[in-house]
């Protein structure tokens, strides 16, 4: 039984991470209807910058966040602007392959900077947990998912609330309509993208105390964000994040009883059966 | 007819000079240089810089022709075969990972070309009855045995958890741990493979917890070495002793994160205050020129270009005079006694002799066998700190 809620307990903390950054892909995606490939990407960019915050000026990665999130946010703008912008209208295979293009120039660029070498930021904290009633609770996993929780109840309350949230929202449900309405969508998607940028980014910052940073660190995750995204309906903010920790809760549970070799396999097979039985995922509405 | 004797002088003059020099030879280094295993094959990297240094002190002239195989098995085939063929390389030392070097060794066959394996463990490799592939370094076999040996001297161990990365290291790693700890009456409670680059052990670690293992074993490479200890600390998993086989556990970037790796043990294939010849000498220089202390990665890339170099540029580059005369050889160097036998359905591997250290405060000490030790153990873990 401890096991059991030992591996549910590290699995909703690690899902809280995973939900952020499936947040993230879902916000460009409803908004753009764009995927995009560059998302893990992005993230390794928040790693590089919360542990160069933390070598070189000692700002501890939890508080870098209020660094790397306006950052994440600018550069994300910037790469809306400048690349993603000029191919809204065109076919899908050129703006996967754009997007493709941004990854590679981003993780090759950190690659020839920074060298392969793995990274590790060793905090005073980044291996201590505490005890209730047997199980153990990492304190950096635990801090992380207490600050993803804040930010994504502030998200929430920004895009039902505001009039720049429920213009987004506006663009992401009838882009054409939103324009007539007199939104600027450009300027939406740029947002957009800036808000999803800056959330993979603080993703990455929040794992970089317990996980280790390399250039092609980013593969894994964007692959994770898709599923999340996909599993939760795509363009669902409330889906990314139960797809989030539900990837969390599916990779815990399965390492433990199905041995660790197979945890992935367990997610896969779990992202079948909902696309089987929910072709738009869980919380998704299909629209077409 | 005279043109014919005139132009075979002038070619034979022309030559000369190349038959001067004849201790110019040509050998291929394949490594991982950037990608996943890098920090390793950094110190592969640097081991092979300094053996160029003494080969030209001893004259003799290496043009080192380098591939980069980014630890991926189909790069280093690749560049297996540039060296062989279009670089025309008389022999090729390298590459650093099991899987890299389990994908060429039949390519040395192939091409008729002499390889040289630093430090790939994985059992098979050596195996597979290839004349053509030597290996300097002991197998994951040893690394096995001598934690084993070392965990039943120090304590009474009965139950042993098995982790490892599910490449080709990492399982050769385990099911050699298994097949010995069977041997050695201890019982196997716990064995989880799991694919590398995952963020969270916390569940496995957990299950192994619950087993109360004595002893815990673990097969992995740097990142995955430090994220391990991390979570077991965190978990709380306080075993008789924690026994890591080599690789990520025998690195720097790990002995540097001390909250988590003191009193770690870590099998080796060579320590720098180990006495074979030249290995402190080796150990020093390698600190003042680099910066850090070299790893056993670095020593057996040093020793395994010093004897193809050497065996090269004595043979005139010839390769199947290389593969008798590395067949035949016997050298003793840094790395210790090195002779490629025939034993126990290996084919040209060196019987070498494995060493333990400790991580005590941040530095890795050896600990066993007896005869080589600079620290006592410290045995059982005396918990976290």
């Amino acid at each position: 039984m401890t096991i059991f809620l030992q591996s549910l307990i590290s699995g909703i903390l690690i899902g809280g991470v995973y939900a952020l950054i499936g947040i993230g892909l879902t916000i460009i995606f409803g908004v753009m209807r764009v995927i995009n490939f560059a998302h893990g990407d992005l993230l390794m960019v928040g790693m590089y910058g919360t542990f160069y915050l933390f070598t070189l000026f000692n700002i501890d990665p939890f508080i870098s966040i209020v660094i790397t999130m306006p950052f994440m946010f600018l550069y994300g703008g910037f790469l809306q602007k400048v690349f993603i912008n000029r191919i809204l209208g065109s076919l899908p295979q050129n703006q996967i392959l754009l997007t493709i293009g941004m990854g590679l120039i981003m993780s090759n660029g950190i690659m020839l900077a920074f060298t392969s070498d793995y990274k590790i930021l060793s905090t005073d904290y980044s291996s201590s947990s505490f005890d209730i009633l047997g199980i153990s609770i990492s304190t950096p996993l635990l801090i992380s998912f207490a600050i993803t929780a804040g930010i994504t109840v502030v998200l929430y309350w920004f895009l039902l609330k505001t009039d720049t949230g429920q213009a987004i929202r506006a663009t992401a449900q009838d882009r054409e309509a939103a324009q007539l309405m007199g939104i600027n969508v450009k300027r939406m998607s740029i947002i957009a993208f800036g808000l999803g940028a800056s959330l993979a980014g603080t993703a990455g910052a929040l794992i970089s105390p317990t996980y280790y940073i390399f250039p092609q660190v980013g593969s894994t995750f964007t692959l994770k964000a898709f599923v999340i995204t996909v599993l939760g309906g795509m363009g669902s903010i409330v889906g990314a994040t139960l797809g989030g920790i539900l990837i969390g809760v599916a990779e815990s549970i399965g390492g433990v009883y199905f041995g660790s070799g197979w945890k992935e396999v367990v997610v896969f097979v779990l992202f079948l059966l909902v696309l089987l039985f929910k072709p738009s995922g869980l919380m998704g509405k299909s629209n077409t | 007819m005279f043109g014919k004797i005139q132009a075979t002088v002038l070619a034979l003059i022309l030559a000369l000079p190349v038959a001067a020099q004849a201790a110019k030879v040509k050998i291929g280094f394949v490594n991982s240089i950037t990608g996943a295993e890098a920090p390793i094959g950094e110190n592969l990297t640097n081991g092979v810089t300094l053996a160029l240094e003494d080969l030209k002190k001893k004259g003799i002239d290496v043009e080192l022709v380098k591939e980069d195989d980014t630890g991926k098995p189909e790069k280093s085939m690749a560049a297996f075969e540039k060296m062989a063929t279009r670089d025309r390389v008389a022999g090729i030392v390298g590459p650093y990972s099991s899987k890299c070097a389990n994908a060429i060794a039949k390519l040395a066959e192939k091409y008729k070309t002499p390889l040289l394996i630093p430090v790939a463990s994985k059992e098979e490799i050596t195996r597979q009855n290839l004349k053509w592939t030597f290996r300097l370094s002991a197998t994951t076999y040893d690394y096995a045995t001598i934690l084993l040996d070392m965990a039943t001297s120090l304590g009474r161990p009965k139950t042993i958890a098995i982790i490892n990365e599910n490449t080709d290291f990492g399982t050769s790693g385990a099911k050699s741990a298994k097949d010995y700890a069977g041997k050695k009456g201890i019982r196997v409670v716990a064995e989880e493979a799991y694919a590398p680059g995952s963020p969270d052990y916390r569940s496995t670690l957990t299950k192994i917890k619950s087993k109360k293992p004595d002893l815990v074993f673990m097969v992995s490479y740097v990142a995955d070495a430090i994220l391990l200890m991390r979570q077991s600390r965190e978990i709380g998993i306080t075993p008789q002793a924690f026994l890591g086989a080599g690789a990520g556990f025998a690195t720097v970037s790990f002995a540097k994160e001390k909250a988590i790796s003191s009193n770690v043990f870590s099998s080796t294939q060579w320590t720098g205050d180990v006495n074979w010849p030249g290995a402190k000498d080796f150990d020093k220089r390698y600190i003042a020129k680099f910066g850090k202390e070299p790893t056993y990665h670095a020593a057996t890339a040093y020793e395994s270009m010093m004897i193809m170099a050497e065996t090269a540029a004595k043979s005139g580059g010839n390769r199947e005079k290389i593969r008798s005369a590395l067949k035949s050889g016997k050298w003793n160097g840094i790395m210790g006694e090195v002779k490629f036998a025939d034993y126990e359905g290996y084919t040209n591997q060196n019987k070498h002799q494995m060493l333990v250290e400790q991580i005590q405060n941040g530095v890795h000490q050896t600990v066993y066998p007896p005869k080589y030790v600079s620290k006592k153990p410290v045995y059982p873990f005396p918990g976290w700190r």
